[in-house]
């Protein structure tokens, strides 16, 4: 058993409600900004990673990155801006991959 | 497709109990790949539901944040947060679920949510950030979830993989080669038989 840190990484509006409750904020304004926390991040050993949502569009590739790792898990959550369901897509594309239908479709 | 091997009894040995153990490997990441799939399908309805739920209550609780941030001034609720009492890290476990390994998160918190005096903020932001301290341990469930979906779809993919290699490249080939080797030993005994004979017809005639 292992003790790890938790990062979020978003928009400065909603990092300082993360902030509040003991999390580490990283703000960041751009997509390379985005990127290279991230990495940083998990090399560091981070278990848990909130993005926000629009952020998390944008650095799609890096994210995929980690998926296969047991760690770190990376959440997203729900921003300020526009919703796109970043989350339920990519539920839906990893039941896509497995089972090779759309399961999740019917409701 | 035919193995590129020696027609020969040691071969066919060999390649008999190559099959054999493809055979019931096959069986064994067949029986895997059913059981990964059941987990996994298990698990869908309910971390969609969950994420679902968090996604509306969160979003409820950062508009709420928002708005009585924009009422007392942006400045003002960094200097209020600008020292946060609570700390929050993660003790992370591992869980072994038919060979794929998954995290299992423990929270470690401390200190208080609301780390600033009352007189320069508004209830509004007391609210929410009290609102957001339940929220956060949803989250780590879903963090874990949504994990545990995420490592077995990969290991369901993989899976998958091997067991259509074995069923339907190397079995088969193995199958063939099989067939193949018997023929050729049937074929080469029979022309040893041939042989023999004309030979020995040939001794009497002289």
């Amino acid at each position: 058993m292992t003790t790890a840190k938790i990062g979020a990484i978003g928009e400065n509006d909603v990092m300082l409600i993360f902030k509040a409750v003991g999390v580490e904020v990283f703000p960041v304004e751009n997509k390379q900004e985005a990127s290279q926390i991230l990495s940083k991040l998990a090399k560091e050993g981070y278990a848990v990673i909130f993005i926000t949502e629009s952020v998390a569009l944008s650095i799609d590739a890096d994210i995929k990155k980690y998926a296969s790792k047991m760690l770190p898990s990376v959440v997203v959550v729900p921003g300020l801006k526009k919703r796109n369901n970043y989350a339920l897509e990519k539920l839906r594309q990893s039941i896509i991959k497995a089972v090779g239908a759309d399961v999740m479709k019917e409701k | 497709m035919i193995l590129n091997v020696n027609a020969t009894r040691m071969e066919l040995q060999r390649i008999r109990k190559r099959l054999k153990i493809a055979v019931r490997g096959h069986k064994l990441l067949k029986d895997k790949q059913d059981e990964l799939m059941r987990q996994m399908l298990s698990q869908i309805n309910e971390v969609k539901e969950k994420r679902m739920e968090i996604e509306s209550s969160f979003q409820a609780i950062l508009q709420s944040f928002v708005l009585s941030q924009s009422e007392l001034g942006r400045a003002q609720v960094e200097e209020a947060l600008s020292l946060p009492t609570k700390k929050m890290s993660v003790d992370v476990e591992t869980k072994t679920v038919m060979s794929v390994k998954m995290p299992v998160f423990k929270m470690a918190v401390s200190g208080n949510i609301i780390s600033y005096g009352y007189l320069n903020t508004s209830g509004e932001m007391d609210v929410s950030l009290i609102e957001f301290d339940k929220l956060i341990v949803t989250l780590f469930t879903l963090a874990e979830m949504e994990k545990r979906v995420q490592l077995l779809a990969d290991e369901i993919d993989k899976t998958r993989r091997r067991v259509n290699a074995l069923e339907y490249k190397l079995i088969p080939n193995l199958q063939d080669t099989i067939k193949f080797i018997t023929m050729k030993l049937a074929e080469m005994e029979r022309s040893n038989l041939t042989r023999l004979m004309k030979v020995k017809d040939i001794v009497r005639e002289h």
